[in-house]
């Protein structure tokens, strides 16, 4: 018996941590929450996780400074992350001003496609680990 | 001899007469006799000018006194009674002991040059009225961008002021704009265009189109450059408006993306709340579609406050609840930028009139500049952001100072200006546009004071009961 991937989801808003855990759940993942980026990396230091959703316009600290720092921690670089957002130009700014920082594995625009970000979940856990 | 004298006063290309003491014409020249027929026993302003007594000037009479030469100009009337612009020189005759026995008198046509003199006035009065009169300002400006002519227009607007520097008048400031189009025109004789903002006597600020042309010597060389400005202040606030209602359109398209996702997330719920009945989750999914309509629906009324001049929503609301709300946002940013925010509020501010949302986006708008001002400047080790509210019977005041980079007074000036931003790329030039919207639209007003490399200090003054307040003096930074 192979154990649930864990998945952290990371945005500021409280119905769109509950819609995700809700689907991620229902298809045989095992979740977890966090509401900016300070407390995102504090549970990624606490729980390892398989695969982080990350939302960029958040308060305290911003999707791209949780990014960068989980991509220049050694620990934690190969963590898959898939950005959900509805800011495109902002992440794309900061992905093309600092080419020292790699792309995210996948990249999801707001409102989500169900389908769609179960098929970037299973593919990226099933490569990732 | 005398026979080339008598030649020469006949074919001589003026009119020529001589005259006795009594002013008869004893004799004239073949000209004068053509133009202006017989003279024999005749007086000269029988003649000239067709009257019958003497003439209250008279060059001749005058020679003829003091014995010297006199000039004057003349309308002579010739035969067929047409006026003749005359230059008449009297020049004396004497006899052998030097008494005055006559008084030559010669007259050279200049109707041609009159009328040219005329239509040249003419035309000097046409364009001087026009300089005058266009609905533009414009001045003459010196190599040295000092204003040596300016329309009526323009001194109105900007006061008499003659001999000041262009940049003094039109910027307030002490240095020339960088670049000048008035020096590039002196430069290479081009037209130039440039768009500015100045600031009129009254404080108005005013939106420019500037064009700059040369104005040449006879021999070509630049004299001088005509700077003509058109007022586009309307059609910039147009397309500002426009632009505003752009930019609160992408925020809010950015906005709906994530309240769609809610919604869909709410739909999911309740449908797998059904499948499995699971009533637990139906009702979780169904407050989040309830939610989420409310939020679209505030999302909407938003819309309107910023596509219009919308009254704000007023209510009574804490003074000290609006100012923590701030406080309690931008926190995490000024952290974020190693920024220390201090909060100074009077916990007996009391209550006032307002929009709640309107006044939280004015303030965040002004902490959002603090931080800006601060993380730029580079001459400071630390940096402070102080946000205060002090409450008085009549108003609430709040107070967001900085000890950042500061601004120029250039800068002040146009710092509610459409479209201006200091910050180049990186503002929309809004920002403190729509904050003083917002604090008009409330009956109150926004104080800015700066100083460059030493920080800003930006006042808000709110009446508790909507009236317009008027502003007063302020302390110094």
């Amino acid at each position: 018996m192979t154990s649930k991937k864990r998945i952290l989801i990371v945005d500021d808003e409280q119905d769109i941590l509950t819609y995700l855990s809700a689907l991620l759940e229902d298809n045989g993942y095992e979740t977890f929450q966090a509401k900016d980026g300070e407390e995102a990396l504090r549970q990624v230091e606490a729980a390892l996780p398989d695969l982080i959703t990350l939302d960029i316009s958040m308060p305290e600290k911003s999707g791209i400074k949780f990014y960068r720092e989980m991509k220049a921690n050694d620990r934690w670089k190969q963590i898959p992350i898939i950005i959900v957002t509805g800011i495109s130009e902002e992440f794309k700014k900061f992905i093309s001003s600092r080419h020292q920082v790699p792309p995210p594995e996948g990249y999801l625009s707001k409102p989500i496609n169900r389908e769609e970000i179960l098929q970037f979940v299973k593919k990226l856990t099933s490569s990732y680990c | 001899m005398e026979l080339n004298y008598k030649q020469f006063f006949e074919v001589i290309p003026a009119y020529l007469t001589i005259l006795d003491r009594d002013l008869r014409i004893i004799e004239a020249n073949q000209r004068f006799r053509k133009d202006f027929g017989e003279f024999a026993g005749r007086f000269c302003y029988q003649i000239n000018r067709h009257r019958s007594e003497r003439c209250e000037q008279c060059p001749a009479e005058r020679t003829f006194r003091d014995g010297l030469r006199h000039g004057i100009e003349e309308q002579f009337k010739n035969l067929s009674g047409q006026e003749v612009s005359l230059i008449v020189y009297t020049t004396p005759i004497r006899n052998a002991a030097g008494e005055i026995t006559a008084v030559m008198k010669m007259a050279t046509d200049i109707t041609e040059i009159k009328l040219l003199q005329n239509q040249l006035r003419e035309s000097q009065e046409r364009y001087h009225q026009l300089f005058e009169e266009v609905p533009c300002y414009i001045t003459i400006q010196d190599r040295d961008l000092n204003i040596i002519e300016a329309n009526r227009r323009f001194r109105e607007d900007f006061g008499g002021v003659l001999g000041s520097k262009c940049y003094q008048v039109y910027m307030h400031r002490s240095e020339e704009c960088v670049p000048c189009a008035v020096k590039q025109t002196f430069q290479d004789g081009q037209v130039h265009q440039v768009e500015e903002v100045v600031t009129a006597r009254d404080g108005e600020q005013v939106n420019v189109l500037v064009s700059t042309t040369p104005i040449r010597h006879a021999e070509g060389l630049i004299k001088s450059v005509m700077e003509m400005s058109t007022n586009i202040t309307q059609i910039r606030q147009l397309q500002s408006q426009l632009t505003s209602l752009g930019l609160v359109i992408s925020s809010i398209s950015h906005g709906i993306k994530g309240l769609l996702t809610s919604l869909d997330g709410g739909i999911y719920l309740v449908n797998s709340g059904l499948e499995k009945n699971n009533t637990e989750r139906f009702k979780q999914g169904w407050q989040m579609v309830e939610r989420n309509i409310g939020r679209i629906r505030t999302m909407v009324l938003d819309l309107l406050y910023y596509a219009k001049d919308r009254e704000p929503d007023l209510e009574w609301i804490p003074a000290v609840a609006v100012a923590e709300e701030v406080c309690g946002i931008m926190r995490g940013k000024a952290r974020e930028y190693g920024i220390e925010l201090q909060c100074d509020f009077d916990q007996a501010a009391g209550n006032f009139q307002a929009d709640a949302k309107a006044i939280r986006s004015l303030l965040i708008n002004l902490v959002e500049n603090a931080l800006d001002a601060c993380r730029v400047d580079r001459k400071k080790s630390t940096h402070l952001i102080r946000i205060e509210l002090k409450g008085d019977p009549e108003c609430v005041g709040f107070e967001v100072w900085d000890n950042g980079i500061g601004m120029d007074q250039e800068t002040r000036e146009r710092a509610f200006s459409l479209f201006f931003s200091s910050k180049a790329g990186d503002g929309t030039g809004l920002g403190l546009f729509i904050s003083n919207k917002i604090a008009q639209a409330h009956g109150g007003w926004i104080h800015l004071e700066s100083e460059l490399n030493r920080g800003t200090r930006v006042t808000v003054k709110l009446p508790r009961i909507r009236h317009v307040l008027k502003p007063i003096s302020f302390k110094p930074l």
